[in-house]
């Protein structure tokens, strides 16, 4: 094992090249190009063994990814933003075809307007593709989840292809102490995938992707893929168990950080969780009872793990770094739902609005959405709209940029 | 934890200089992140890069703007609003340029805080040494020494780390490391405040109204929108042209990407500097050797 600095993108390398990946389909795209680059350079170098090709688009590159695992390849390929969305007819295809792989989206915001930090608008479109997704919150997780997510996608109770989530700038461009594991361990915990049953051979044709008609197939094999999306959640776990076994680092479905005795929580996904938790840890120096419960498995969506942790809590705010326009917060309406049934739930779900295109969540936002839960605590009446976490200095900033245009 | 910020410009090796400081520091067993910001990418742009150098784990993302080392790599941007070098300068923070000034002259010029204000003549010396303008080992250096991160040994491995990993050749990763230990041996440690989170009253959270086309929607109207963001403080060489030699053929004013040549009533090329970025394409492709090139130093 050795520690080195490295990027999140070059840590999502350094998963598939561990993973010891045969094939890896690719286009370029900002801010994902590094993590190709990074192993196109290691391939010329005879670094690692894998075909490697480039693609003219996104959506082939999907395809090819796709067809090459039904072989019984092991695949790597990743994208990020508007190349997730181009190859997104293909999300749905594969998934279908039941192929294990590993794709990496490195998120960004989605145009227009046109930008390039992250938000999770971009891989949030895609959670209904019956593709299983981990979003990470470092570099080293983002190594951890690429070698994870083999091992789950190769599940046979799984069968479902794997997207790992990492934000663009914020861990794809910065560099962070990260422990690239022996190839050696590696190998005892992610074994070379076992080709046998119902892969494509030269002398067994199969067929993937059938037509059915009628929709009885249809509605059968649909419901398949959810049954075996919801089987990830205990693969998953035992993958866990298994890769702290091996690696010593814990990855539960959700990630608690000072939730012993928090009575107010904030709910939050990838890199942005850090500073979630700085903003906890000031606030705990403050006496204020706060915690951060983390999403870390979207989908399947661990509902079990996230009712468990939040029931009996005074107030949660659910920050989403995502708008579906018309109706607010994605993961606020999931964490909603799945909440409904039980009697001890929170008295107040507020749903927050942040980090659109990147945009920072500073120490005295983070005050406010607790601020503002504890405002509504004694409340009959709780906003159900969205806050969206922006300040008087933001308008102006918006107004010069506005008069800029020449509105 | 210490905050580190830099300021340059794109291809003068700003980036590296801070993965070489984040090496260093790294190599020391502190905990680093360190990222560079670069919009859409071209040589000359404006660039920042960031450092976070701590004992502790590092629980903070993304651009700094509260540092408590400001490392100015290219003094022209100074006099540049848009690159924003002043961005949370504070009392008791390090302010530190690469100029042939003294101290007091830029303390005067941009009234600053009480801040502590650093010169050295950094690009001089490695032209000086290794022939070349690219200051990310030697402003490095700098920063290593004035924060106390890392001692020569780890330096040097750091430069040699980074260097190797663009590339270049080793006689040429010797002389960095020659520049690099003359600018740390010019430099002192300077005890540094950190920033702590002290909010005093809290940025005020508004409920953003709906506002109607036009102003609602990301549509420019504006034509030659670039009024109030002039790139002409980008360029590192000036294009100039030689009136006596030119043949009039227009292949500059074609070729220029960013529109910056128009032609006189005559049809003779005539520069718009407020704009030209210095990208020399124009210089490349006239024929005629018509265009010449002139570096630009101490602008200000
Ligand atoms: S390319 Fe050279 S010769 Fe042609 S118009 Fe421009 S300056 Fe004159
Ligand atoms: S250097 Fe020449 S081509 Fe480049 S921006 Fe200036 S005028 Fe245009």
């Amino acid at each position: 094992m050795v520690r080195e600095m490295l990027t999140g993108n070059a840590s999502a390398a350094w998963g598939a090249r561990l993973a010891d990946v045969d094939y890896v389909p690719s286009f370029p795209i900002t801010p994902q190009t590094e993590i190709i680059e990074n192993i196109s350079s290691w391939i010329r170098d005879r670094e690692m063994n894998a075909k490697f090709v480039t693609m003219d688009s996104e959506h082939s590159m999907i395809t090819a990814a796709g067809t090459a695992a039904a072989t019984g390849a092991r695949v790597f390929t990743a994208t990020s933003s508007q190349g997730l969305l181009y190859g997104m007819e293909m999300l749905y295809t594969i998934s279908g075809w039941r192929v294990p792989l590993v794709l990496v989206n490195v998120a960004r915001a989605i145009s227009s307007p046109i930008t390039l930090e992250p938000d999770h608008n971009d891989i949030l479109a895609a959670r209904d593709s019956g593709w299983i997704q981990i979003h990470v919150e470092n570099c080293q997780e983002a190594l951890d989840a690429v070698l994870m997510g083999y091992k789950i996608s190769e599940d046979e109770r799984v069968f479902l292809p794997v997207i790992v989530n990492l934000d663009g700038f914020y861990l794809s461009f910065t560099r962070e102490p990260v422990e690239i594991p022996d190839q050696k361990d590696v190998k005892k915990f992610l074994p070379p995938f076992n080709r046998e049953n119902g892969y494509f051979r030269a002398s067994k044709p199969v067929s993937r992707g059938a037509a059915l008609l009628g929709g009885t197939g249809y509605s059968f094999f649909k419901y398949q893929m959810h049954l075996s999306a919801c089987n990830a959640i205990s693969v998953y776990k035992g993958v866990a168990k298994e890769f702290k076994a091996i690696f010593g680092r814990e990855y539960d479905t959700v990630e608690r950080y000072e939730m012993d005795d928090a009575e107010y929580v904030i709910v939050m996904s990838n890199s942005f969780a850090t500073k979630g938790k700085a903003a906890v840890h000031i606030m705990r120096e403050k006496g204020h009872k706060v915690g951060l419960l983390k999403l870390r498995l979207i989908r399947p969506f661990p509902a079990d793990d996230i009712i468990n942790e939040l029931l009996n809590r005074k107030g949660v705010a659910i920050i989403d770094q995502n708008i579906a326009p018309g109706s607010g917060g994605i993961l606020y309406n999931e964490v909603c739902g799945c909440l409904y049934h039980s009697k001890e739930r929170p008295n107040i779900l507020l749903s927050v609005i942040g980090g659109l295109g990147g945009k920072d969540i500073s120490q005295a936002e983070f005050e406010h959405i607790i601020d503002t839960i504890k405002k509504y605590h004694n409340k009959k009446k709780v906003p159900i709209k969205p806050i969206l976490l922006f300040t008087e200095e933001d308008m102006k900033v918006t107004n010069n940029i506005i008069d800029i245009a020449g509105i | 934890m210490i905050r580190v910020r830099f300021h340059g410009r794109g291809g003068q090796g700003i980036k590296t200089a801070s993965r070489i400081l984040g090496t260093a520091a790294f190599l020391e067993g502190y905990y680093v992140q360190d990222a560079p910001l670069y919009g859409a990418e071209r040589r000359g742009a404006p660039i920042t890069a960031f450092d976070r150098i701590s004992k502790e784990p590092v629980l903070e993302r993304g651009i700094i703007t509260n540092p408590d080392i400001i490392a100015i790599g290219d003094e022209t941007l100074l006099n540049d609003a848009a690159a924003n070098v002043f961005q949370g300068i504070r009392k008791g923070g390090i302010f530190f340029v690469n100029t042939h000034y003294e101290a007091s002259h830029i303390l005067e010029r941009y009234c600053l805080p009480e801040c502590k204000v650093i010169v050295h003549d950094v690009t001089d010396i490695t032209i000086n040494t290794v022939g070349k303008a690219s200051v990310s080992a030697t402003l490095a250096a700098c920063i290593c020494r004035i924060t106390g991160t890392a001692g020569k040994e780890a330096l040097i491995n750091a430069i040699k780390k980074e260097l190797k990993s663009i590339e270049l050749k080793d006689e040429t990763i010797d002389k960095n490391i020659e520049a690099a230990i003359l600018c740390y041996d010019k430099m002192s440690e300077v005890p540094i405040e950190t920033y702590r989170f002290n909010p005093v009253s809290g940025p005020k959270i508004i409920a953003v109204k709906h506002y109607l086309p036009p102003k609602g929607v990301a549509v420019i109207y504006a034509k030659g929108n670039t009024k109030k963001r002039k790139t002409g403080n980008w360029r590192l060489f000036k294009p100039c042209i030689n009136y006596e030699r030119c043949v009039r053929c227009g292949i500059c004013f074609v070729s220029c990407p960013d529109g910056c040549i128009s032609l006189d009533t005559d049809n003779y090329p005539v520069i718009e500097y407020a704009n030209c970025k210095g990208c020399l394409i124009c210089y490349e492709e006239c024929s005629a050797k018509a265009i010449e090139t002139k570096r630009e130093v101490r602008t200000w």
